[in-house]
């Protein structure tokens, strides 16, 4: 008995370590439908196309749907056939990146603008902002909030923000929405709330599509996205881009690929290209 | 002949076999979580505030209490009344018990899924508590009701009826029959359904994002919204920054658990003797 | 103080009965909030399309509703996890009442109920990273291909987070048997096993069956877990080693996004489950009944 198991153990070590095959096939790994990260990523390489019959995400059916980017880290660095894509503020060394159209995936690419994936963090307001969710706000755009961004590897997008001061406002701010953003938001409420114990910011983590609707229906002051407004929602509430993330295409350690042009992540997404040996001999 | 001895025999080895894999399922499980979350065990995890920093487990630790205390005084309360109704005053036969038992029995097969969108639709937004410790105790103080009435009901029926008859005969009444003679022998069972019952609710965490939230505060009123351990270990790994703290977290949750069951033992015990 | 005895009992009997009447009330309001909320989307999309319907494109304008993939899903999961976890359970069950040694038994109980405690979030960690990974190098070597996140993962996985319920609820039902059934069998000459297994088992059965009905419960109603091993793919499922979603998982995955039509028509999907629920229970039960008439 102990026999066979160490065996079985051996047995599944050994399938484990083994050569990476470039004939097998490619194992997508994308985000559940409504993911911020998903929308943005299919809508910046033509996965989502809109024609007469309206929109459609042509992500191939058979791609394995992870929710969280845990999951997918998980899911990958396991998988020697695997590729999916993850925010470029939480990658790790558990998988590594592909450079698209020649360029390496790096924060410095996304600020020069070389590197084309990257997606926006915004916050959905209504116009009639309560004066402590306008602070709030002043707060993320200041200096001091866009530092926290940059030391958190996010790309910030305003070239000189003016530096903050507490106006003494008090109130309570409730803020929902993205998975993506917040980690971001959660230091920013964290150094917020430092310098302005009379306003509570509150924050649940929903996903941005409730971010928006919760900030169209009123039931919290700012939603969060990771995503941009699409038309509908642009007609009910503002948008304040307040950083920018890097979409970084991921593979598992052990996959030789070096580069992928945009038009060849679109085409293994949409399941044209099956197999790793279209690339890898 | 020969084939009843090979029935038996492969009975029987069925029978141990199954044991020994559950038992090494079970402690493989057990070891995996101690392994994975042991070394990031440290002092800064259980800070009284919880920040983006040290992702402290111990306002999620305390709200893991008032849940549980919130939702077992709604739930313990009508789950044994409901045994004792079932067991003690109901005759054979009657259309109301097979109706009240038969909902019992549907209640405890709904997932917790479903509780989680009941108690969204209807404690959260209909009734407007919002997303709070109040509407994520009724929630799922609902989902382990049917628990605790079925360990109970069979729990009183494992009573001796001699127990009931010599009370009776002695002249007391049912009520003083049931809750001094009925009920304290039954109430190792019963013990074991709350613990059931109280397992489930520290392990739930699909109906409590919908109705607690998420926030990491211990919760100055039920109210508030906050989140217990496990949703606590469901934030941490989802965006892949703290895995190792969600594995911590989890062999607290263990420790609880393990505590919860030791001392629900130890009680039950003393019960017993007495 | 004979009237106010007496009155004593009547309100206590009322207020057991008011109990007993709280779960009736409950299960009412369930049905009465899930119903109203998924009947716009069910009377938009169409009964049989949402049912029947193949597609599951949400966020495309415009959408798709089929929830078919996810019956399957769940269908397919649930009967693995009940022909792994079920059989193992009853028999550990079996064990545990019967032919354990005691020093085994004080190790063994506070373990099962420790893991009856374990959040499913965890055992979806433990599935995703010791189940996962085995049983895609086990789907690479047969079939070539695939993630390892399928429905066979997912069914290992259920059936293991199933074992507690089954082996707790089956082993009070054999040991709340009357020791007079396991003696008086073992007077008669059978053997230990054949006593405990064709009279002692068999006595114990509407325990059993509960214990199962239940575990059918968890498997079907799991979320958390199944997310984080099943694969997620609403495409009706060809292999064992290919993914499946699941009813819950579809609610799970999309709840946080969901806005109107979409949001209706996953509360639909509660329903959906529910049903499920019920339709398993009903054929139990029947079941048992039967068998208990024909006995007598």
């Amino acid at each position: 008995m102990k026999k066979l198991l160490i065996a079985t153990a051996l047995a599944v070590f050994a399938a484990c370590g083994g050569d990476f095959a470039a004939d097998r096939e490619i194992n997508i790994i994308s985000r559940e439908e409504g993911s911020g990260t998903r929308g943005a990523f299919v809508e910046m390489l033509g996965i989502e196309v809109t024609d007469a019959d309206g929109t459609r995400d042509l992500t191939a059916p058979q791609a394995e749907i992870a929710n969280g980017t845990n999951m997918v880290i998980t899911a990958v660095s396991g998988n020697q056939h695997a590729i999916s894509y993850i925010s470029l503020g939480t990658l790790n060394n558990d998988v590594r990146t592909v450079n698209i159209d020649g360029v390496a995936a790096t924060t410095e690419n996304v600020l020069n603008g070389s590197y084309p994936l990257f997606r926006t963090f915004e916050l959905a307001v209504q116009d009639d902002l309560s004066a402590a969710a306008a602070e709030f706000i002043d707060f993320i755009l200041s200096a001091e909030g866009q530092n926290i961004a940059a030391e958190r590897g996010y790309i910030t997008v305003y070239p000189n923000p003016p530096s903050y001061t507490a106006s003494g406002e008090s109130g309570t701010v409730v803020v929902v929405g993205s998975t993506s953003v917040a980690p971001l938001m959660e230091r920013l409420i964290e150094a917020f709330q430092a310098v302005n114990a009379n306003i509570t910011v509150q924050m649940q983590i929903s996903g941005s599509s409730a971010g928006i609707t919760a900030a169209i229906n009123g039931t919290a002051d700012i939603g969060m996205t990771s995503r941009p407004l699409r038309e509908t929602e642009a007609e009910q509430v503002n948008s304040v881009h307040i950083a920018n993330d890097g979409l970084v295409v991921i593979v598992n350690n052990d996959n030789p690929l070096e580069n992928l042009t945009q038009d060849e992540v679109r085409r293994i997404f949409i399941g044209e290209i099956d197999r790793w040996g279209h690339f890898l001999e | 002949m020969r084939l009843t001895k090979f029935i038996d025999m492969l009975l029987f080895s069925l029978t141990k076999i199954s044991a020994v894999i559950t038992m090494l399922v079970l402690f493989l499980i057990i070891v995996y979580i101690l392994a994975n979350g042991i070394p990031h065990l440290r002092p800064s995890l259980f800070a009284i505030q919880h920040t983006a920093d040290n992702v402290s487990m111990f306002p999620a630790l305390v709200s893991t209490l008032i849940i549980v205390l919130l939702a077992m005084s709604f739930a313990v309360p009508l789950g044994i009344f409901t045994g004792i109704y079932l067991v003690e005053y109901t005759k054979k036969g009657s259309r109301l018990v097979a109706l009240i038992r038969s909902t019992t029995e549907f209640l405890a097969g709904i997932p917790s899924i479903v509780y989680g969108l009941f108690g969204m639709l209807f404690f959260v937004e209909f009734l407007g508590f919002g997303f709070s410790v109040l509407a994520g105790a009724a929630t799922l103080s609902i989902m382990v009701l049917p628990l605790i009435i079925r360990t109970t009901e069979e729990a009183l029926k494992s009573v001796p009826d001699g127990y009931r008859e010599g009370s009776f005969a002695l002249g007391a009444g049912k009520l003083r029959t049931i809750f001094r003679i009925v009920l304290p022998s039954a109430m190792p069972g019963i013990f074991a359904g709350i613990i059931l019952a109280i397992g489930r609710i520290i392990g739930e965490s699909a109906a409590l994002i919908f109705t607690a939230g998420t926030i990491p505060q211990i919760p100055q009123n039920p109210m508030q919204s906050a989140r217990t351990l496990s949703v606590h270990m469901w934030a941490l790994s989802g965006e892949g920054h703290n895995v190792g703290e969600a594995y911590a977290t989890a062999v607290i949750l263990l420790v609880v658990v393990f505590a919860i069951n030791a001392l629900s033992a130890f009680v039950a015990k003393r019960l017993t003797q007495y | 103080m004979r009237n106010f005895q007496y009155f004593r009992e009547m309100a206590m009997s009322r207020i057991f009965l008011g109990s007993a009447m709280c779960s009736v009330v409950a299960i009412l309001l369930i049905m009465m909030f899930l119903f109203v909320g998924c009947l716009p989307a069910i009377s938009e999309i169409g009964a049989a399309n949402f049912l029947f319907g193949e597609n599951w494109t949400p966020m495309n304008t415009p959408p798709s509703f089929g929830i078919l993939p996810m019956i399957l899903g769940s269908v397919y999961i649930t009967v693995g996890a009940i022909v792994i976890g079920v059989p193992i359970g009853i028999f550990t069950a079996v064990y545990l009442a019967h032919l354990c040694p005691p020093n085994m038994y004080a190790l063994l109980k506070p373990v099962v109920n420790l893991l009856a405690g374990i959040p499913s979030v965890v055992y979806g960690f433990f599935g995703m990273r010791l189940i996962v990974p085995i049983v895609r190098d086990i789907s690479q070597i047969l079939t070539g291909g695939g993630t390892g996140a399928s429905i066979l993962a997912a069914s290992l996985l259920l059936g293991i987070m199933i074992l507690p319920t089954v082996i707790s609820i089956s082993e009070s039902a054999i040991r709340a048997v009357p020791v007079e059934y396991y003696e008086g069998s073992l007077a008669l000459g059978a053997s230990q096993t054949r006593s405990l297994f064709f009279v002692v088992v068999p006595a114990a059965k509407s325990g059993i069956m509960a214990s199962v009905i239940l575990g059918i419960g968890r498997a079907v109603g799991e979320t958390m877990a199944v997310v984080m091993v099943a694969g997620n793919q609403a495409v009706i499922p060809t292999s064992l080693f290919r993914g499946a979603r699941t009813l819950t998982s579809n609610i799970v995955l999309e709840m946080g996004y969901a806005a109107e039509l979409h949001r209706e028509a996953l509360i639909a999907t509660a329903v959906v489950l529910f049903a499920f629920i019920l339709l398993v229970n009903i054929v139990f039960t029947r079941l048992v009944r039967r068998r208990e008439r024909r006995e007598k």
